[in-house]
């Protein structure tokens, strides 16, 4: 992931503190969240629903 | 009554209820052993000695007055310190909740007091039940009584070295991404997930929600079995509990496995992540025992482990950022470094990448599924590596992740890990036994029949 686009996304999740004081731990983490999304297959079947279902409760 | 801290929850339990033991004698007993050996493990955050022995008093007096109170009446347990213990603190082993005390119980911890249980204290933990193991917390890191030098596994990590240790025969750990069962792999000891949703998680600080599970760390299988009879059931207060009727855990214990189906998941310690030699064989021995025994072993495909691991991970980071973001951003420093980095990840990842991993779930549920209409359990490795040096962080760093835990907890089916054997150098070796939902009886069946024919509920570290 480029490094502008870490900063600019850490700022956006209010991480100012962590990117001045920890940098490489802010970069370490985005690497390694781009990596597991990149390792997941999405699923092409639009229908397809997510896990827990979708549905009314004792609170509808 | 010699050697107290080896008796099992059942046989303490059993002698306790019968007025051959008294459970002032075995606290006693164990609050000597934890004085002792805690200074080189590391297993407790805090002890509640004098809470202890009180308790144990009036258990005590209690069956002698003829008013049995549970099945685990007497019997001392060990909690992770991410469960709540009302009046004592629930760190998280983190400076972040270093004086956050509970207010109440837990409702697993409820249900095991209403058992009889007595609570010794709180368990070292990997920081917020992910970041471990770490020398930079407010508290060192739980060791293994296999060998001190060796990480006990974690994120339960005090809960596996003190029931191995016999510093406790049954303690609590929770399970998000394999944390009772790594643990209980690197421990030689007996660890459970259970079906997402038999055990409460009201009480439990949070880190993946849809992921979270409660479950026994215990030496034996029965002792594993006894434990969730008494904390399994719904809790209309948890929304992700589950509203079935509880089982009789311990019943089918000893049915043995001649005529089940079982189906080896060779492809995950494989091709996978290739596992070291000595776990390969200790899991074709397994196999190769149970077949003797009279099962039907079948080789199973599933998705492989990047996948599966790439969905919980996604989940996982999403949750525990809605969990972590207002201190991660504004007490970043009082985490440690590998807490901080793997909950900071939340922050990169989108909604719609949570989604599709969500969908992305139920699709490997249903294949996991399917897979269970053919056999009555799966069975697959838990480590893919005997527990590396504590202090050797890129070792940590490499071993950790391979491991074939997280498929169970993306798919939620219940899931035990156990000793397979010891490897050359005296670590335990682990195997992974998979049911489907709601199938512990059988899980338990199945473990226990490996259980009986290898011994491993009578290998002990020689830590003393």
């Amino acid at each position: 992931m480029d490094k502008a686009i870490i900063e600019l996304l850490a700022r956006r999740a209010g991480l100012e503190r962590a990117l001045k004081e920890f940098p490489d731990d802010v970069t370490s983490a985005a690497e390694q969240a781009s990596s597991w999304v990149a390792n997941m297959q999405a699923p092409r079947e639009p229908h397809a629903e997510p896990w827990p279902p979708m549905k009314p409760g004792t609170g509808l | 009554m010699t050697g107290l801290h080896w008796l099992t929850a059942v046989e303490a339990a059993e002698a306790i209820r019968g007025r051959k033991l008294s459970p002032v004698e075995l606290t006693q007993a164990l609050l000597d052993r934890i004085e002792r050996l805690d200074p080189r493990l590391h297993v407790f955050i805090r002890l509640d000695r004098d809470a202890a022995l009180e308790a144990a008093k009036a258990a005590e007096a209690e069956i002698t007055a003829g008013r049995p109170r549970g099945r685990l009446h007497g019997v001392p347990v060990g909690i992770k310190d991410i469960i709540d213990v009302a009046g004592l603190p629930t760190t998280c082993h983190s400076k972040i909740l270093i004086d956050n005390i509970a207010a109440a119980d837990a409702v697993c911890v409820s249900r095991l007091r209403a058992a009889g249980a007595i609570v010794l204290g709180k368990l070292s933990t990997h920081e917020f039940a992910i970041g471990g193991p770490s020398f930079d917390l407010p508290w060192p890191p739980a060791r293994n009584p296999w060998n001190t030098a060796h990480h006990p596994g974690g994120s339960s990590s005090g809960s596996g070295s003190g029931v191995a240790a016999g510093l406790f025969p049954v303690a609590l750990g929770s399970d998000t991404g394999g944390s009772v069962r790594n643990p209980a792999s690197a421990c030689g000891i007996v660890g459970l997930k259970p079906t997402y949703g038999l055990v409460s998680r009201r009480g439990v600080f949070p880190l993946s929600f849809t992921l979270d599970h409660v479950g026994p760390l215990t030496r034996t299988v029965s002792d594993n079995a006894l434990m969730l009879d008494a904390i399994a059931g719904h809790d209309p207060l948890d929304p992700g509990s589950a509203a079935v009727p509880p089982g009789h855990y311990a019943a089918g214990l000893e049915r043995g496995v001649r005529g089940l189906r079982i189906g080896f998941i060779r492809h995950f310690h494989e091709t996978d992540l290739p596992a070291d030699p000595e776990v390969a064989a200790g899991l074709e021995n397994v196999a190769a025992t149970l077949h003797k025994l009279g099962a039907d072993i079948r080789d199973v495909r599933l998705p492989t482990l990047g996948e599966f691991g790439a969905v919980n991970r996604v989940i996982l980071q999403s949750e525990a950022w809605a969990i972590h973001a207002p201190w991660l951003r504004e007490r970043p420093g009082d985490y440690g470094q590998l807490a901080r980095r793997r909950l900071l990840g939340g922050a990169f990842i989108s909604a719609g990448d949570y989604v599709q991993a969500s969908r992305r779930r139920l699709e490997m549920i249903a294949v996991v599924e399917n897979a269970l209409r053919e056999v009555d359990v799966l069975l697959c490795a838990s480590a893919m590596d005997p527990p590396s040096r504590i202090e050797d962080a890129a070792e940590t760093e490499r071993t950790y992740p391979r491991q074939a835990r997280t498929p169970f907890n993306v798919t939620g089916h219940p899931a035990l890990a156990m000793m397979a054997g010891l490897s050359s150098a005296g670590l335990p070796l682990s195997v992974q036994f998979v049911a489907r939902y709601f199938g512990e009886g059988m899980l338990f069946q199945v473990a226990r029949a490996w259980e009986h024919a290898a011994g491993t509920d009578e290998k002990h570290p020689r830590i003393d």
